[in-house]
């Protein structure tokens, strides 16, 4: 699409919004795989709508607080790419236009408010589990708050599991096949302390060396995609220099947000000096997600053998929206969950639909979450599977809610935590 | 009538050298940016609309408006305001209202359309059909009953548990609308054996341009005929009963990969020829099978100069085999390599790629013009080597593909309007409309006409029948208020340079 972007912003942020609006030819393909466009049905909350939108604000024909109704309902879940026939990098513009336009804004007291205590607690597990323990004696009072309050508790568990800290270095069982650093996450470590765990359960049983930097921190994906570039950065730069892609055969993560996170540093360090570009380009090229990188041991010489289940179990697998459209990982979880003797898989009606928890959306766009989270619970349900595994914790606690809530008994599990009980004999 | 219609190729006015108005053929024209917006001011009859309606039917602020400007080819005009109609009456009221205040209307589905059938052309009340959503099948009469919303690729997902199927198949019935393909009478594969969207139509609803509620069946004057492919110049069409049928039984893809375009196209004409009928009977050249690898990754054939992809179908296996190895034979006897899908599941990624070719394109170049020819089939292969060898010429990146089986072919000039001079764009367009016209053919299979093709019509149709069909358009819509400046040119507005 023919557009005066890059007359009005030169920098390498504005490059990066022109091209992605030159590569839209508004043919409209995006519509259906728009999980907002499914439920409102309304151009403007479409991703052809919001390029649309973006540009004209960008260009400055269209004042900011006219689209940003519409650019804040945006899930972030990039099912538009997948969709999109001409190659529009849309994450990319919404990521860089967030950025942009964030400093710009006025946004109300409370939401400022919950904004900072979202984006300063969720990368700091010691003070997010305080936060948790905290917030479920708050729990009881919900319906006497704000909806602006009620929604980021709903989010926390009922109980909070203990830590269970990691060495910073685990052995390979056996013959020594690979070495890894280990993205360890943040809300993660508190919400669901048992993905890490098997994670690394799972690698050293194949024979792989698994790394824990001490001085790792959060991905900043969440404050990437809110729009705090400053913070995001910060972040990037602790992990550029806590990882070293150099020493190690990947960098695993098992957080789909967060792996996608990584393999955006270079989108984010567009024009932070051309060196900096190259770490942030080297960094990102070794970032695997635990499926991938198992997929790939498997194809070089298979993986140690799973024990087979006591019974036939069916499996659903959920595709996490930044594994699926973001990072375009789809046949490897899948391939790895149909290995396991006695395990059938079956698929989600709708699954390319995000499930509405997206990083913070839950906080910031409760109903349309909640309208998500109860449609993909609906078509899990109608699946009749024993357990529902994907491999993203967001996605993962929005089901175990909604799922909950429609008073089904099906069990949430981490692709790896599956695996991991496969391999315990537990299934 | 229907002079525009899918593999017709009646004869039309073969004056040369006519330059389409810029405007009009391209997208993005800057001409029409911005009108009204910015003014906090709400225009009278979206004030009436609110009130009539309410403000949840109704959107006013520069930003959502401008939403309801474009198709999938060309920006247009900003609307005054937009009505989201949830009903037959809803559009009865919006319809009055604007008539009484003299705003011309537009009628909107997806917006995936690729003439510019619903982008605004001068500031208009846009009515979004997308909310009027409502759908339910007859398995014993065999039938759909649609609201204008429902979206095309819904109808055969809620006919399918009946044991049935709805055939047409634009390469955007994702996102497209039912009201939307009645209004362009829209095609697909599928409709070289099976017909268009017009050929499943038993009966139609409409609001004429007073407001007043329609319904049309096929007999006596076939009306509910006139307003199919008519798009939204005569009517609003709000609801529809369409015929369904049973899918076949089986069905056999193959893919073919030849040296050239024109040998593509003869294997066309003999397979043809030599009595098969093919369900889907597709064409891409090089360029347009790279631009798709480069999306999808499926495997197919870079270094062909062109590919076709065929389905046989039917109930009989043998027979649909038996027309297979007709097609199989015909390639290879004109230098293709033949592969057939051995799966379902590959047949379904072939297919996913040729619905992706035209958006595809935009990895080539930002801008484009299509063109929408349908030519004899007797003639294809010359056809396609001239506008081969046009674009060769023109040093322009030109492209080719399209339902060749119907002689429906969709050439594209791709163009980085930055870069390269949309002169030399138009002339070549032009020079390709004439290959088209010197071979006995005419030059909208099924996009619709829209203000894309308008200056083509001018040329296309003689003075006679172009009188008449403005006598149909001002006996339904005397004050033209119904998407003005689509489909049909003013008498004389024909350039002559």
């Amino acid at each position: 699409m023919k557009n005066e972007i890059a007359l009005h912003h030169p920098d390498a942020q504005g490059l990066l919004m022109a091209h992605a609006v030159d590569a839209c030819v508004h043919c409209g393909f995006c519509l259906p795989a728009c999980p907002t466009y499914q439920v409102l049905g309304d151009e403007m909350d479409s991703p052809r709508g919001r390029i649309i939108l973006m540009k004209e604000v960008l260009e400055g024909g269209l004042p900011l607080f006219e689209a940003t109704p519409h650019l804040d309902r945006c899930l972030g879940c990039v099912g538009c790419v997948t969709a999109c026939p001409s190659g529009v990098p849309y994450g990319e513009l919404i990521t860089s236009f967030r950025g942009w336009s964030e400093p710009q804004r006025s946004r109300p007291v409370i939401q400022r408010l919950t904004r900072a205590a979202v984006l300063t607690m969720l990368p700091r597990p010691a003070l997010f589990r305080v936060g948790a323990n905290v917030g479920r004696f708050a729990k009881p009072l919900a319906p006497l708050l704000p909806q602006a309050l009620r929604a980021p508790l709903d989010l926390l568990p009922n109980t909070v599991q203990p830590a269970q800290p990691l060495p910073e270095f685990t052995p390979a069982q056996g013959v020594r096949r690979g070495r890894v650093s280990f993205l360890s996450g943040c809300a993660q470590q508190v919400l669901t302390p048992n993905f890490n765990a098997a994670t690394v359960r799972v690698l050293s049983r194949n024979g792989v060396e698994v790394l824990i930097p001490p001085a790792q921190g959060c991905c900043g994906a969440a404050a990437m995609h809110t729009g705090a570039r400053p913070l995001a950065l910060e972040q990037a730069w602790r992990n550029l220099n806590a990882f070293a892609p150099d020493e190690v055969d990947a960098i695993v993560s098992n957080a789909a947000g967060c792996g996608a996170g990584l393999k955006e540093y270079p989108m984010l360090l567009a024009g932070e000096g051309a060196a900096n570009e190259v770490r942030a380009e080297t960094l990102a090229a070794k970032v695997r997600d635990i499926s991938v990188y198992l997929a790939e041991l498997s194809a070089d010489g298979g993986l140690e053998p799973f024990m087979p289940t006591s019974r036939p179990i069916k499996v659903a697998y959920h595709d996490a929206c930044h594994l699926a459209h973001a990072q375009g990982v789809k046949a490897e979880p899948r391939a790895l969950i149909r290995s396991i003797p006695g395990v059938t898989l079956a698929e989600v009606r709708q699954g390319d639909l995000c499930c509405g928890s997206a990083g913070t959306y839950n906080i910031e766009q409760p109903d349309l979450a909640n309208q998500l989270g109860d449609l993909k619970a609906k078509n899990v349900i109608a699946t009749g599977a024993d357990y529902v595994v994907s491999g993203n914790v967001g996605c993962h606690t929005q089901l175990q809610s909604h799922l909950a809530r429609l008073g089904s008994p099906i069990k949430v599990l981490h692709t790896i935590e599956l695996l991991d009980l496969a391999y315990r004999g537990e299934l | 009538m229907n002079i525009f219609g899918r593999g017709k190729t009646s004869g039309n006015t073969s004056r040369e050298n006519r330059r389409p108005e810029k405007d009009g053929l391209m997208t993005d024209p800057r001409t029409h940016t911005r009108p009204s917006e910015g003014s906090a001011q709400m225009h009278p009859l979206a004030t009436e609309l609110t009130h009539a309606l309410g403000s949840r039917k109704v959107l006013v602020s520069a930003g959502e408006r401008r939403m309801y400007s474009y198709d999938a080819i060309q920006m247009g005009v900003v609307p005054v305001c937009v009505a989201l109609p949830e009903s037959t009456a809803d559009v009865v009221l919006a319809v009055k209202a604007a008539r009484a205040a003299g705003i011309p209307i537009v009628g909107r589905g997806a917006a995936s359309g690729l003439s510019g059938g619903a982008a605004p052309t001068q500031p208009s009340l846009v009515l979004s059909f997308t909310r009027m959503t409502e759908l339910s099948i007859d398995p014993v009469r065999r039938e759909a009953h649609v609201q204008a919303g429902v979206i095309t690729l819904a109808i055969s997902e809620a006919a399918r548990p009946h044991g049935l199927v709805y055939p047409p198949d634009p390469a955007s019935f994702r996102t497209s609308t039912i009201g939307g393909n009645l209004a362009e009478n829209a095609g697909g594969p599928m409709c070289f054996k099976y017909g268009v969207t017009g050929d499943y139509v038993k009966a139609l609803e409409f609001v004429d341009a007073d407001g007043e509620v329609h319904r049309l069946t096929r007999d006596a004057y076939d009306l509910a005929g006139l307003l199919i492919g008519s798009e939204g110049t005569l009517g609003l069409i709000t609801e529809a009963t369409l015929r369904l049928s049973t899918p076949a039984k089986f069905t056999r893809t193959l893919m073919s990969s030849f040296p050239t375009v024109g040998q593509a196209a003869e294997a066309v004409s003999s397979a043809i020829a030599a009595g098969a009928v093919p369900a889907k009977l597709e064409f891409m050249d090089q360029a347009c099978v790279n631009a798709i690898e480069d999306y999808l990754h499926v495997g197919l054939p870079r270094d062909a100069g062109a590919m076709l992809l065929v389905d046989t179908d039917g109930d009989d296996l043998e027979t649909v085999e038996e027309e297979l190895a007709l097609v199989e034979a015909a390639c290879q006897s004109s230098g293709g390599t033949v592969r057939r899908a051995a799966t379902d599941t590959e047949a379904a990624s072939l297919w996913q790629a040729r619905r992706s070719v035209s958006p595809a394109l935009g990895r080539i170049r930002p801008q484009r013009m299509n063109e929408d020819i349908v030519v004899p089939r007797s003639v294809l292969s010359e056809v396609v080597r001239e506008v081969e060898a046009l674009g060769v010429a023109s040093g322009l990146k030109l492209v080719q593909f399209g339902h060749i089986g119907d002689g429906n072919l969709h050439p594209n000039i791709l163009f980085d309007p930055r870069t390269e001079s949309e002169e030399a764009v138009h002339a070549l367009a032009q020079q390709i409309a004439s290959v088209a016209i010197r071979h006995g053919g005419v030059l909208s299979g099924e996009h619709g006409i829209g203000s894309m093709k308008l200056e083509f019509m001018a040329e296309a149709v003689d003075p006679v029948t172009l009188a008449c069909l403005w006598d149909v358009k001002r006996a339904l819509d005397p004050q033209e208020r119904l998407n003005p400046g689509k489909v049909l040119p003013r008498p004389g507005e024909a350039r002559h340079d």
